[in-house]
């Protein structure tokens, strides 16, 4: 058991004067079995009257719509949790896994990520279980794909990440989706975050043996406790930690800050 | 040939059609234009008993379709029990992960279906196709039947068939009987949409006001209508004739500027009706069609009253190889495409063009059906003072508030062109009234 | 349902403004070329110069037939026609299927007098389609705040053209007082200022109208 302190940051400036904006945040992160959420606290600016809600992949929505003039929009989430790792989320019902084994979105792979994936065909073969064929996806991602900032954006898809052969952690995320449900193994994106300072961080589930496993290819490791989740989705489309639309501004400089650290035990006098 | 004192009333019938505008939008080198749609003058006639037959099988199918909707966005039952196989479900495009768990308003998927029929020259009726999303057409044979009374009163004296003006009646209590309270209205994309007249006349003939996704906001997880004075009213109901995909930009595609943002989450906790219900794309879609008479069956434990038109998936490899060897004799059709895009005739290939198809069609069966060339009844339609045959099909509406009601009409929508199929309204030809007769 | 829309309320507005500039300027075309027939020097300039608009025809006869008929051209009584068509057609849930049908209506006579050897007696069925719509909209309109928006457009347009026309006192001097009356039960929120103005202005001595058109035209 890890308790872990969680502080997220996120400011979007406008270049002029919005009238209007419509935002969607799924920033709260996930409690399960695996992962309880302690309790947190929240505040966007500009101040309104927020909706809530859980979407069809189970995250937790804050939303809302602002009406008036402004020049920029922030959100700040802190918190904590505490991971079990010896807990795996599992389904209630087979049929929440059928959406996460099909092509989708941003995740879609093309020819070049499908001759890929016939080269490797054969060591894949040799594996003697999905978890075994996700963890060898990962690997032979992690060492085919180089890690570097602003070459790919937010609509890169699977197959165009590939072919350019670099990209960030949600352009490994989708790869190695596009790579498993290729292979028959059920797997999801997760958007989160990691333990240090930095920004939001991205990583994939894969679903074997009733368990929902996660695998973390940016880093080329399985997740154990220094990582918070927050959402799930079919891509990084479907978890969007925050998604908006605003009538006017013109461009926009997003800011974020996340920090996550252990939480060590306090000592009560 | 046809003793009707309405036919020598056509022109008259055509200028009142002209007169209140019953036209369609359609876009010719990026220019707008409003054109009449084409009435002739010459009725589809449909026996009392015939209809009954026809309606029996048409409350079946949208009944079966309703319940399959609702399975596949919660148990999955048919999938889990083998009858539909999940790739058809889950890879297609009309379904929407995103209703999933979302239960309408009292269960109801389609309030407004569209059934597309053609009879073949040994009268046995065969469905087309579902359309369980936007399905667009009542509003015309509507009006023709009114100004065709006005032109020719005799013809409806010596006639004896339904009214089919009921339609806003039946619509109307469609849409109240989901209404969670508030308002009921129907949102158009605006008047640059092809079906903008209908759009405009259900409005006025319902008295449900019209309304554009600008006009509409979310304010504490409910809908309003904003008024002129800045008053907000609550919408308990909305018939939307735009697509899922426009339907929310917060939900879906986020560069829609015709929705209302965050209305899915309103949706989501049952504070609107909206009508249809989202995600209906995996009901209509055309390899789910395949699977239509096997969930009435598996539903309603009742043998199917309709015929589909035979249909092979070349998914199963029993069917690839009968659609390989039948090529000529065939009828292909892309899942993915509507309004009469995406259709091939198997003997109207040339060779190159064929092996190009069969390498595709190998490669992503999934992406195709196969149906039997059906030998159309033609209808008559006026040309001056001839009569010419031509092919004709039959979209019969079935709106859902308690039970299931078939409107006792249609619309009848011919092609102009000899030698088509396609009788797509936007692919040209015109459209007929459907008379169902009283006795 | 009883309330209106922003943008629908605009609509009715103009609608009533546009059908108004129909009527009126065809009035008066038809009057012009009644004199055009005689004269020998053309006057059409005159014509134009009455109600504010720019002179690009050059001949009487490009005038008779552009004006009234060019679709390209902006101050032309179709273009003016068709925008009224272009509010009408949203609105007919609001103004019902057989008031937009005098509107299309006009648009047939119009193509009709367009290529017809004698267009008066054509644009003559124009104005009677107007005249039937408005007789229409009065009718059987139940919505009380409906009408109102709609006359309400139609005499601020009728006030500022019979301004620029420069017409006698007592027929401003009625106009005025009609669309005081109007604008009073219409519910808009309106410029009381700009009524109380115009009465002022319509029984000046020297009449100013491009005072009156200015409070017309900034009245709402």
């Amino acid at each position: 058991m890890k308790q872990l302190h969680f502080d997220y940051y996120m400011q979007i400036t406008y270049a002029g004067c919005v009238s209007e904006c419509h935002y969607t945040l799924k920033c709260i992160p996930a409690d399960n079995i695996r992962q309880r959420l302690l309790g947190f606290s929240m505040e966007i600016l500009p101040k309104n009257k927020w909706m809530e809600g859980v979407d069809s992949f189970g995250n937790a929505m804050v939303y809302g719509s602002i009406e008036k003039e402004q020049r920029d929009f922030s959100f700040h989430i802190q918190g904590d949790v505490e991971i079990d790792i010896r807990e795996y989320e599992t389904v209630k019902d087979d049929g929440e896994i059928f959406v996460y084994q099909y092509p989708y979105g941003l995740s879609t792979p093309g020819e070049e990520l499908e001759r890929f994936y016939q080269s490797l065909l054969g060591e894949l073969n040799a594996k003697p279980d999905d978890y075994e064929k996700g963890v060898f996806l990962m690997h032979i991602l992690y060492g085919n794909f180089i890690y570097e900032k602003e070459v790919t954006d937010v609509n890169t898809t699977a197959e165009e990440a590939w072919k350019l052969g670099k990209g960030v952690c949600q352009d490994y995320a989708h790869i190695l989706i596009a790579l498993c449900r290729r292979a028959g193994i059920p797997a999801r994106y997760v958007s989160g975050m990691l333990i240090g300072e930095g920004y939001s961080h991205a990583w994939v589930e894969i679903y074997c043996d009733n368990h929902w496993f996660a695998l973390d290819p940016t880093n080329n490791l399985i997740v154990e406790d220094s990582h918070i989740k927050i959402g799930v989705g079919r891509d990084a489309f479907d978890c969007q930690i925050n998604r908006g639309i605003v009538m006017g501004g013109g461009s926009q400089t997003q800011n974020i800050r996340v920090c996550v650290e252990e939480k060590t035990e306090e000592i009560k006098t | 040939m046809y003793d009707l004192d309405l036919l020598e009333h056509t022109d008259t019938v055509n200028e009142l059609l002209a007169r209140y505008g019953v036209k369609f939008g359609i876009y010719k080198n990026n220019e707008f234009k409003e054109q009449l749609f084409p009435f002739d003058a010459i009725p589809r006639k449909i026996e009392k008993k015939e209809f009954d037959y026809l309606e029996k099988g048409l409350k079946q199918r949208v009944a079966a379709l309703n319940l399959f909707l609702k399975d596949i966005y919660s148990k999955k039952e048919i999938v889990k029990d083998g009858i539909v196989p999940k790739d058809f479900i889950f890879a297609s495009s009309g379904y929407m992960a995103e209703c999933e768990g979302v239960t309408p308003i009292k269960g109801i998927y389609s309030h407004i279906s569209g059934i597309d029929l053609v009879q073949g020259r040994d009268k046995q009726w065969y469905v087309l196709e579902d359309n369980l999303r936007v399905p667009s057409g009542a509003s015309y044979p509507m009006i023709a039947r009114e100004l065709c009374r006005r032109s020719s009163p005799a013809t409806f004296e010596t006639n004896k068939l339904e009214d089919n003006r009921n339609y806003p009646k039946l619509l109307r209590q469609a849409m109240d009987y989901v209404n969670v309270g508030g308002h009921t209205v129907i949102l158009t994309p605006g008047r640059y949409n092809a079906a903008y007249f209908e759009h405009s006349y259900l409005s006025e003939k319902t008295g449900a006001h019209l309304v554009t996704g600008a006009e509409l906001k979310v304010e504490d997880d409910k809908l309003y209508y904003v008024s002129y004075d800045g008053k907000l009213e609550r919408v308990g109901a909305l018939y939307r004739r735009i697509s899922d995909e426009y339907l929310d930009p917060m939900n879906f595609n986020p560069q829609s500027v015709i929705g209302i943002p965050h209305i899915f989450d309103v949706f989501r906790k049952g504070n609107v009706a909206l009508i249809n219900a989202p995600g209906n794309g995996i009901g209509d879609d055309k390899g789910i069609y395949y699977f239509v008479p096997k969930m009435i069956r598996y539903y309603l434990n009742e043998e199917p009253v309709l015929n589909n038109a035979p249909t092979y998936l070349p998914f199963y490899e029993e069917d690839m190889k009968y659609v390989l060897e039948h090529f000529d004799n065939l009828v292909l059709k892309d899942v993915a495409e509507a309004g009469g895009y995406g259709v091939v005739f198997g003997n109207s290939m040339t060779k190159e063009e064929k092996e190009k198809f069969i390498t595709l069609l190998k490669k992503e069966p999934r992406r195709f059906i196969a149906q039997e060339v059906i030998d159309f009844m033609d209808i008559d339609i006026l040309e001056g003072n001839e009569t010419l045959p031509r092919k004709a099909d039959l979209r019969a509406f079935v709106l859902m508030a308690e039970e299931p009601v078939v409107w006792k009409s249609g619309l009848t929508r011919f092609s102009r062109n000899p030698d088509s199929f396609i009788v797509n309204s936007s692919q040209g030809g015109g459209f007929k009234d459907t008379w169902v007769l009283s006795q | 349902m009883g309330v209106i829309s922003v943008d629908n309320a605009d609509r009715l507005y103009w609608l009533g403004r546009y059908t108004e500039r129909v009527y009126t300027t065809l009035r008066l075309y038809s009057k012009s070329f009644d004199i055009m027939i005689d004269e020998i020097t053309d006057t059409y300039q005159a014509f134009c110069e009455m109600i504010d608009i720019p002179d690009i025809y050059g001949s009487k006869d490009k005038f008779r037939r552009n004006y009234p008929f060019d679709e390209a051209n902006p101050d032309s009584i179709i273009s003016n026609l068709l925008r009224a068509y272009d509010n009408a057609v949203e609105l007919r849930e609001e103004i019902g299927s057989e008031a937009l049908s005098y509107v299309q209506l006009a648009i047939y006579s119009m193509n009709k007098a367009k290529i017809s050897k004698a267009p008066l007696i054509e644009m003559q069925r124009a104005m009677d389609n107007i005249l039937a719509f408005w007789g229409i909209a009065d009718d059987s309109i139940d919505s009380r705040e409906v009408r109102n928006m709609i006359k309400t457009g139609k005499r601020i347009e009728r006030l500022d053209l019979y301004a620029r026309l420069n017409m006698d006192r007592k027929d401003l001097v009625r106009e005025v007082n009609r669309l005081a009356y109007r604008i009073t039960v219409s519910g808009l929120s309106y410029k009381k200022e700009n009524i109380k103005m115009l009465k002022e202005l319509v029984e000046a001595p020297q009449i100013d109208y491009y005072k009156i058109v200015e409070m017309a035209e900034t009245v709402l």
